[in-house]
């Protein structure tokens, strides 16, 4: 069985400071971390290959400057890390990498299982389990609680409403992890000071490929990032009085002069 | 100059000496893995006439000089410092000041009954967010009619589990004032007692007031005049302080130059290796230091009085000697230094906590630099 | 000169931080307050090959280097001294003899098992006539065919009431004392003759076994002499000299926390209008403790280079614990000042903190003897033999 996670990296917020008001972020300390809810896929990728045997290939999430990541899971207990690079690789949206990744696992020659991390702590965005999932044509699970692995199907429990339910796919599938879902492991220390210093067997599981060349064509993203700026002060709202249907209708008012119809 | 005590000071010296070493070294260290000071120990003190030791003899206190208040609480300290303020508390902060403020009636009421050990007195001052700073106390105190209604929470009140009758400050119209607010006051309930490094058998309490009412008979001195009343009584206790540290250093050099004597390495008793006769000779030199400067302040609190120059410098010499005696004298223990059941790590913890006790050593050296400027035209702030 | 860490250094040290955040730091004040040993921290530290940090993988352990055990100790020091006494026992003097003079096969019994944490040590010296005194110790071994046969007792061995492996060092012959007439033997404690007196009670880091052991008629294999006979006081020396190096680590550690707290507490606290880090007092304080702590930082870990690249280090990693325990002390006692009352109770860890860092300046060899090791050598290279 080859389980495939998909993992990236995020600034540590403890070593940032927000200033809306001066409208700056001040990086005291630049230190990343593997995203959260990568770091609890990992986690439930582990947990099936302890439990059936399997092979966990790591991928990244997002183009990164360094296999820093990939070298934490590998020493957290992975089979094998992918470090993607490339021509143009650096402004690659989540359209394009789920492309790269997608020939990626073609090349590894398919996978039983994709698992990452429902939402990204950073950005907050929650797509690329479900890109990943269309690319492949499999079924996908997203921000699931718990993952179990029987009788080639993955069992998700995953949160509807105010209720907890058990959700089935079969595999191949996505499955996306919550952030906090599960209790994590410590990296092994011996297999960290070996991948950190690129020796032993674990080195050779750390290898790099051209995503370019795995696609075959240019990544080009589908998003064109054209600035950054702070979100506009709140402006202070205004209260309305009176019976509760004259409430209602002093801010349908209110919001219709807003909106501006 | 004569620096000789005279024959009353040179007898009650002895008796002070004597009573430490009969009625409260032997418990000294149960008292402090227990947490507790049997109130058979106060009992006793207080038939010696030490719970009502600078009160005059009208009060059935024992009338002593400041001098041989000084000799008293070192002799109390050295056999445990927890006595020592459990004791100086209750007369220099609470007595002391019913003394010098109350009224005739106030004096009637309390002081034999705190001379005689009956009723234990605490005193309220410091809150969550005031500790040495007036302007920041919170407690409030509201004239309605006869009575005074207090509200506030008051921290490290130091006798609370025991005391029978409060000194508490809290802001009135006219500024802080005093009120002597009895246990049983409606209102008033004694909570959460800090568990601490040293002092382990003081009870440093949380009392909480919650519309408490005193009749107005009960506030101490003039409206406003609370926060004057404190620092008399602070000043007075900071003597008293200078006295505990001089007794847990001396003691502590008492039992460091004893072992240095009996333990032998390298064939020899550790005495005779020069590094061990410096930190002793270092500490002997502090020690006699410190008592010389404590009696002299002791004795000019009974001549002029004392301001707060005196009482500061005093203070933080006391301070800093007992932390670094007893720091030194532990180290000649070495490994039994460290042990609980040698009297040396706690009396190490006792003599921290004498930094900070009765306001820490920075509020003290401002007060000092703000005397030498002062003298020369220069008004500091802190 | 690089002075940066290496990228297995940096790894390692962010996955120590990881798991004292999460499994020391919440157990710290408990240890002191209930007098426990953290077993499962010391269980889970094994499992992922921390306990066997500086030592081969051949043999369970991680291949970090004395640079890793400094950082291990550095990261758990700051957080739970405790818990950095267990650790540093059991690897700095109780397994690493065995590292240091272990035959394979003793290295293979006891150092692997030891590395993954599946059993505990200690280290057997001290005894009631002999504390710095080392030499003195009066602990007998005699031949008996394939054993020896111990008798006597030590005290203060930090680990000895848990420990399931003890290096004790024995008399074997008398009359040549020190330079030949010491053994080091690996005993284990499930041997009938092995026994644990009592445990003391401290002042400070109560979250250790501090233990009096008793030695009657133990019988002990040949095989189990570590290093050869007569030749123990030598081994336990090479021991020693580590252990002081990553003592000085841990104690940075402790004057880093110190620091931490004193800035945090500076920002919030509020005193005649101002916070106290507007006070130049603080400010003195503060100033004070970085700069030691930046000093210790750069001594530590320039020792742990020297260790690492196989050059001698006696005397400075003499200076790392002398000189580390007096500024962890200084720190904590700044520390403490600073908090005011906060600092004298017990529901705030400066107060344990201080009660911690005082054992520092005494065990693994006190301070005086630190500075007799350091005056000696000195004079040592100007041929003045000095004797203690």
């Amino acid at each position: 069985m080859r389980i495939v996670v998909v993992l990236g990296r995020v600034l540590d917020p403890a070593g940032i400071v927000v200033n809306a008001r001066a409208g700056r972020v001040f990086v005291n300390r630049e230190e990343y971390l593997l995203q959260p809810a990568d770091r609890c896929a990992l986690e439930a990728a582990l947990r099936v290959k302890d439990e059936l045997g399997a092979e966990v290939v790591a991928l990244p999430r997002s183009p990164l400057p360094d296999d820093d990541v990939l070298r934490q899971a590998l020493a957290l207990g992975v089979d094998r890390a992918i470090y993607l690079t490339g021509e143009g690789l650096r402004q690659a949206d989540d359209a394009a990498m789920v492309r790269a990744l997608k020939a990626a696992i073609e090349r590894l020659g398919g996978a039983d299982l994709l698992l990452t991390g429902a939402t990204t702590l950073d950005s907050g965005q929650t797509q690329l389990g479900p890109r990943l999932a269309e690319a492949l044509g499999w079924p996908q699970v997203t921000a699931g609680w718990s993952l179990k692995v029987a009788d080639g199907r993955a069992q998700v429990v995953r949160q509807q409403g105010s209720q907890y339910v058990l959700v089935e796919a079969m595999l191949p599938a996505v499955v996306t992890l919550q952030p906090g879902s599960l209790k994590l492991r410590y990296p092994d220390g011996a297999r960290l000071v070996n991948i950190y210093k690129n020796v032993g067997e674990i080195a050779q599981a750390l290898e790099t490929w051209d995503a370019v060349e795995l696609v075959g064509e240019p990544l080009t993203p589908l998003v064109e990032g054209r600035g950054r700026d702070f979100p506009p002060p709140r402006e202070r709202g205004a209260r309305a009085a009176g019976s509760a249907a004259e409430m209602a209708q002093a801010a349908a008012a209110a919001l219709r002069q807003r909106v501006g119809r | 100059m004569d620096f000789t005590l005279n024959e009353e000071q040179r007898m009650f010296r002895n008796m002070f000496r004597d009573f430490a070493a009969k009625e409260i070294a032997p418990h000294a260290e149960e008292m402090d893995h227990q947490e507790t000071l049997p109130p058979s120990i106060l009992q006793k003190a207080a038939n010696q006439g030490f719970l009502g030791a600078t009160l005059p003899e009208d009060y059935f206190g024992a009338a002593l000089d400041s001098v041989s208040y000084a000799m008293l609480i070192e002799a109390l300290a050295s056999a445990s410092v927890s006595v020592a303020m459990t004791i100086a508390s209750h007369v220099s902060l609470v007595a002391m000041s019913i003394l010098a403020h109350g009224s005739d009636a106030q004096k009637e009421e309390w002081l034999p009954a705190l001379a005689a050990g009956e009723v234990i007195g605490a005193f309220a001052l410091t809150e969550p967010d005031a500790g040495s700073d007036a302007a920041a106390l919170q407690s409030r105190a509201v004239v309605q009619g006869e009575e005074v209604v207090l509200d506030g929470v008051k921290t490290w009140v130091t006798n609370g589990a025991t005391a029978g009758l409060f000194l508490v400050f809290a802001r009135g119209a006219e500024g802080v004032d005093a009120c002597l607010v009895p246990r049983d006051a409606p209102g008033l309930s004694v909570g959460y007692r800090e568990p601490t490094l040293g002092l382990r058998s003081v009870s440093f309490n949380t009392i909480y007031l919650e519309g408490c009412r005193v009749p107005l008979a009960n506030r101490l001195g003039a409206p406003g005049q609370g926060w004057t009343i404190a620092q008399q009584a602070q000043d007075r206790l900071a003597l008293a302080v200078a006295a505990a540290a001089l007794g847990v250093a001396s003691s502590a050099i008492d039992v460091a130059a004893q072992f240095a004597t009996e333990r032998i390495q390298f064939g020899v008793p550790i005495g005779q290796k020069q590094a061990i006769q410096n930190y002793i000779a270092t500490a002997v030199t502090e020690v006699e230091a410190l008592r010389y400067l404590l009696y002299h302040a002791a004795w000019q609190a009974d001549q002029e009085g004392l301001d707060a120059f005196d009482v500061s410098v005093v203070k933080v010499f006391g301070a800093r000697i007992a932390r670094s005696v007893t720091n030194w004298m532990l180290q000649v223990l070495g490994g039994y230094g460290f042990m609980e059941d040698y009297p040396m790590a706690r009396k190490y913890r006792d003599a921290r906590t004498l930094g900070i006790v009765g306001g820490p050593t920075e509020l003290h050296s401002f007060r000092i630099a703000q005397h030498v400027f002062a003298g020369r035209d220069l008004e500091i702030a802190l | 000169m690089d002075f940066t860490f290496s990228p297995e250094h940096t790894a390692l040290r962010r996955m120590i931080r990881e798991f004292v955040e999460a499994e020391v730091a919440p157990i710290a004040a408990e240890l002191d307050r209930e007098h426990k040993v953290p077993y499962e921290v010391m269980r889970k530290l094994g499992e992922i090959g921390l306990l066997g940090v500086c030592f081969p993988q051949k043999y369970g352990g991680m291949g970090a280097g004395e640079t890793g055990y400094c950082i291990l100790m550095e990261e758990l020091g700051k957080v739970c001294t405790s818990t950095a006494t267990n650790v540093g026992a059991h690897i700095g003097i109780g397994a690493m003899v065995i590292h240091l003079d272990g035959t394979p096969e003793q290295k293979e019994k006891y150092l692997t098992p030891l590395s993954r944490g599946q059993k505990i040590a200690a280290f057997g010296l001290t005894e009631s006539n002999a504390g710095s005194d080392a030499a003195n110790i009066r602990t007998r071994a005699v031949r008996e065919g394939d054993s020896w046969i111990l008798d006597g007792g030590k005290v203060y061995i930090t680990n000895g009431g848990y420990a399931d492996i003890i290096t004790v060092m024995a008399v074997t012959d008398p009359a040549l004392g020190a330079r030949g007439g010491v053994t080091a033997f690996i005993v284990e404690t499930d041997w009938p003759g092995f026994s644990v007196a009592r445990e003391e009670d401290k002042m400070g880091i109560r979250g250790t076994s501090t233990a009096e052991l008793v030695f009657e008629e133990l019988r002990v294999p040949h095989e189990n002499v570590l290093g050869k006979v007569g030749e123990g006081f030598v081994s336990f020396m090479k021991s020693l000299d580590m252990g002081r190096l990553t003592l000085g680590a841990a104690c940075l550690g402790g004057a880093q926390a110190a620091l931490d707290w004193s800035v945090r507490w500076a920002k919030r606290r509020r005193l005649f209008g101002a916070e106290l880090a507007h006070k130049q007092s603080v400010q003195w304080m503060i100033a004070n403790m970085a700069t030691e702590v930046e000093a210790l930082r750069s001594l530590v870990y320039r020792v742990a280079w020297m260790v690492d690249t196989g050059q001698p280090f006696t005397q400075l990693a003499a200076m790392c614990k002398m000189y580390g325990s007096e500024v962890a002390s200084r720190a904590i006692d700044m520390a403490l000042q600073i908090h005011g009352g906060l600092g004298l109770t017990r529901d705030y860890p400066i107060e344990r903190a201080f009660r911690d860092a005082r054992i520092a300046e005494i065990f693994e060899g006190t301070n005086e003897i630190q500075r007799i090791v350091i005056a000696t050598n000195i004079f040592r290279e100007h041929g003045v033999r000095i004797r203690p």
